[in-house]
């Protein structure tokens, strides 16, 4: 069933979005080894892509990890609500440390849309299944993104590239978590002004900006409407 | 393998990619550690994963205003022309994830391909 799941819209957007990010890899004039091997590692398209983006902007060091594992640190909530699926099941708790590796925003709501009906002993195997799906889809993706960006005709890549973007734009703006939304929306508005102003430290600051902003705004919104 | 970018040396990129693998696990491997010991319903994760979002919220508007490499041959109007396109499509069909990529990305290329053939 995990194989089977894996088949569907989630492979499809994983293999689209990383096709984006295979010519974008090509366009920062990288090469395909580093564009596989970043997105097993990294298994994070934001975090890959300022990955890319930091490589070609020759930031600080310092600077581009922060941004890295801030674009990423939605692996730390998204884990700790994730793991204790696992805790029913021996192998499957045995395994947690490789699963969180495989875990992506695709592979996470995957799982957790077929909790309710998968037993703990059913939902390592489940998840093993479309997990590899997803990162099959992704590498091929991805190859096929940095191959084809050199054959292709400059609107189809530079579209391509735009793919990664305006897509987890819109898995966002999807979003239920109001919170997560105001966030959304005040690191829409700051982040490139605060890019004008200093573009290497740019992201972290519009986070923690954005996001607190989002996070008190909310609280405020709760108040007024009781 | 294949070219290599001016400002990047040959080994530069391995050993920031390894580098930037090992502060993603981090995440990974931090909340599978603390996943027994914290309620994930706590402030201190709300806040966190608002940072989250509004980085990179920053980063997906900063892609669209102010883009570095190949999206920076592209003309501002166009990448906003049809991100605004794809946000209409998207609230149009209840939130739709695939349509509203679908539509912003079909919207630049048609953009790009006018200007390309000097029609706008």
């Amino acid at each position: 069933m995990g194989f089977r799941d894996g088949f569907s819209l989630p492979a499809f957007m994983v293999t689209a979005s990383m096709l984006g990010y295979g010519a974008m890899v090509h366009s920062a004039g990288m090469s395909l080894p580093i564009a596989i091997v970043s997105t097993m590692g990294i298994w994070g398209l934001p975090g890959q892509v300022a990955f890319i983006e930091y490589v070609l902007l020759g930031a600080p060091i310092a600077s581009m990890m922060i941004a890295v594992s801030l674009a990423n640190m939605r692996f730390l909530p998204m884990s700790l609500s994730f793991v204790p699926l696992f805790r029913g099941s021996k192998s499957g708790w045995r395994w947690r440390y490789l699963w969180v590796q495989l875990m992506s925003v695709n592979t996470w709501v995957g799982l957790m849309r077929r909790v309710p009906e998968l037993e703990p002993d059913q939902r390592g195997p489940f998840y093993a299944g479309f997990s590899t799906v997803c990162m099959i889809a992704g590498v091929g993706g991805v190859s096929i993104g940095y191959l084809m960006a050199e054959t292709l005709p400059f609107f189809v890549t530079v579209t391509l590239v735009f793919v990664n973007p305006i897509y987890f734009a819109f898995v966002f703006a999807a979003m239920r978590v109001r919170a997560c939304l105001l966030a959304f929306g005040a690191g829409a508005v700051c982040g490139p002004l605060i890019y004008l102003l200093t573009p290497e430290w740019s992201l972290p600051i519009s986070g923690v900006i954005a996001g607190t902003v989002g996070y008190f705004a909310d609280q405020l919104l709760k108040r007024v409407r009781g | 393998m294949s070219t290599v970018a001016g400002n990047v040396s040959a080994l530069g990129p391995w050993a920031l990619l390894f580098m930037a693998i090992a502060v993603t696990y981090l995440w990974r491997g931090l909340g599978t550690v603390i996943a027994a010991r914290i309620d994930p319903e706590s402030r201190f994760l709300q806040w966190i994963a608002c940072v989250a979002y509004g980085l990179l919220a920053a980063l997906i508007s900063r892609i669209v205003f102010l883009p570095v490499g190949i999206l920076e041959k592209t003309e501002l109007v166009d990448r906003l022309g049809a991100s605004i396109f794809g946000f209409v499509v998207f609230y149009l069909f209840k939130k739709h994830i695939g349509l509203g990529t679908l539509s912003a990305a079909g919207a630049l290329m048609l953009l790009v391909w006018a200007r390309g053939q000097g029609i706008l």
